[in-house]
């Protein structure tokens, strides 16, 4: 602002002086207190500036404001990964899926009452006898501890002792034909279609 | 744990077991005394019953059981049921979308440009589909479910593929030759497993792999030599068992006099009366 007033006054100056040679320390304007003291303009006399020290604290505050707020609002849970099981498709909605049921004649309905009570009968007696046979095969086991617990310690003390070697253990359980030897399967490739989420 | 048991039933094995070890009662009294004696000492030191290890290898089913009657009753029913309360697959709309278009290209103001998905390709229909798949199937021939000779040779670890078979060796006992699960005598310094599975792996000419359930012995059975035999310090010897699984299916067949895979029901035909009555309580055959 100051320069700007100076050059103004210089080219007013120059002006006057270019018109009128005579002139030295004449005052245009009240601006100018003397000619040689051009850079003493008002707005410079007057106190310095004040620099406001609250300022840069301020404006800190205000960021550290700022960025918790936007930290707030990030806070957001992650999404929950969604158990497929759980979830019913929509077809399962459709109408058009919809099968006719058959209307049962009673004696349809009575036999099938009296098969699963039957059902509920064969069950227990089969679970019953599996009890059993398992009692009687621990009552065994203990019995021969016992008896090796009288011959010697030491045999007792390894046997009774944890078998580490044992697991992991594997064995293919019966399927409904057997293996068959000289079978080579099919070679094929299959698309995996497992919808695969990560957090 | 066993599930617990009705009241009516506790009771009712309180009174087996003891039945069953006041059987052994000669030689709990005759053997108490020396116990008593010598239960300081080292193991196997001076114990007058020779400590044998046997293994019960079992080959575990390799098909599935035939159903009872009412099992097969269950499952038609079941079947039934499940097939009445579901909903119409994919496939059963396909089939029902084909007939109706069947239907509809049989009237007689069909027009085809009203279809709207079919018009230039080409169409396999569902009732295609399904019969390419039987037609799959029956192309495939599975193995038999019973290979037809169970009756035959019982050394044949083949035959009744859908129960668990036994191991049993005919081996010398004192003067008889006598079916037994294959066994051999303790050595100082090995543990009864070892022994057992020393048992196995030196039986002759067979070279079966088994997995070994577990350190501790599923069964044991002690026996008096007769009286001829019985030196001071030997009275008779205890056999304790242990279970195993075999693990590899493929082996040579085993020769037919000394060997045998044997179910629980024939074990009757091949073991001794008091030996059969031990071993048969840690055989399962559910």
């Amino acid at each position: 602002m100051a320069g700007i007033v100076c050059r103004t006054a210089s080219r007013i100056i120059s002006s006057q002086a270019s018109c009128s040679s005579s002139v030295v320390a004449v005052r245009h304007s009240h601006w100018f207190t003397s000619m040689l003291s051009l850079k003493t303009s008002v707005p410079l006399r007057a106190e310095p500036k004040k620099k406001k020290k609250v300022d840069p604290r301020r404006e800190i505050m205000m960021k550290e404001r700022l960025k918790k707020k936007l930290k707030k609002l990030e806070r957001v849970p992650p999404e929950m990964i969604p158990i497929e099981d759980f979830i019913t498709s929509a077809k399962s909605f459709d109408d058009t899926r919809v099968r006719e049921a058959p209307e049962l004649s009673f004696e349809e309905s009575e036999r099938r009452a009296l098969l699963l009570k039957e059902w509920s009968r064969y069950k227990r007696s089969q679970h019953q006898t599996e009890m059993l046979v398992i009692q009687e095969a621990l009552e065994a086991q203990t019995q021969a501890l016992e008896e090796l617990k009288l011959e010697s310690e030491e045999l007792y003390k390894a046997a009774v002792s944890p078998d580490t070697d044992i697991f992991p253990f594997q064995h293919d359980g019966p399927c409904y034909t057997p293996p068959l030897t000289s079978y080579e399967a099919p070679e094929g490739k299959y698309n995996d279609i497992t919808r695969v989420y990560t957090q | 744990m066993a599930a617990p048991f009705t009241r009516v039933f506790r009771p009712f094995w309180r009174i087996i077991t003891t039945t069953t070890s006041s059987r052994g009662v000669r030689n709990v009294s005759y053997t108490s005394q020396q116990w008593s004696a010598q239960n300081v000492k080292t193991a196997g030191a001076a114990s007058p019953w020779a400590l044998h290890g046997a293994v019960c290898v079992q080959r575990l089913p390799v098909v599935s059981q035939d159903r009872s009657p009412i099992e097969e009753e269950f499952m038609e029913l079941m079947s039934k049921m499940e097939f009445e309360r579901s909903l119409l697959a994919d496939h059963e709309l396909k089939l029902l979308d084909d007939a109706a278009r069947m239907s509809r290209k049989q009237e007689e103001d069909y027009d085809s440009d009203e279809e709207e998905d079919y018009r230039d390709k080409e169409i396999v229909t569902a009732q295609d589909l399904e019969d390419i798949w039987e037609q799959k199937l029956k192309e495939f021939q599975p193995a038999l479910r019973s290979q037809g000779n169970d009756q035959k040779e019982a050394s044949s670890s083949e035959r009744c593929l859908a129960d668990s078979l036994i191991l049993l060796v005919k081996k010398d006992v004192g003067s008889q030759k006598l079916w037994l699960l294959p066994q051999i005598q303790w050595q100082m310094g090995e543990t009864l497993r070892q022994t057992a599975e020393r048992a196995l792996a030196s039986l002759p000419g067979a070279d079966l792999k088994a997995t070994f359930l577990g350190n501790a012995p599923c069964g044991f059975y002690k026996y008096k030599y007769p009286k001829d035999i019985q030196k001071e310090g030997s009275v008779g010897a205890k056999v304790f068992f242990f279970k195993a699984v075999l693990s590899s299916h493929k082996h040579l067949p085993l020769e037919n006099n000394s060997f045998a895979w044997v179910k629980k029901d024939e074990l009757q035909d091949f073991l001794k009366p008091e030996y059969l009555k031990q071993v048969r309580r840690f055989i399962m055959a559910l």
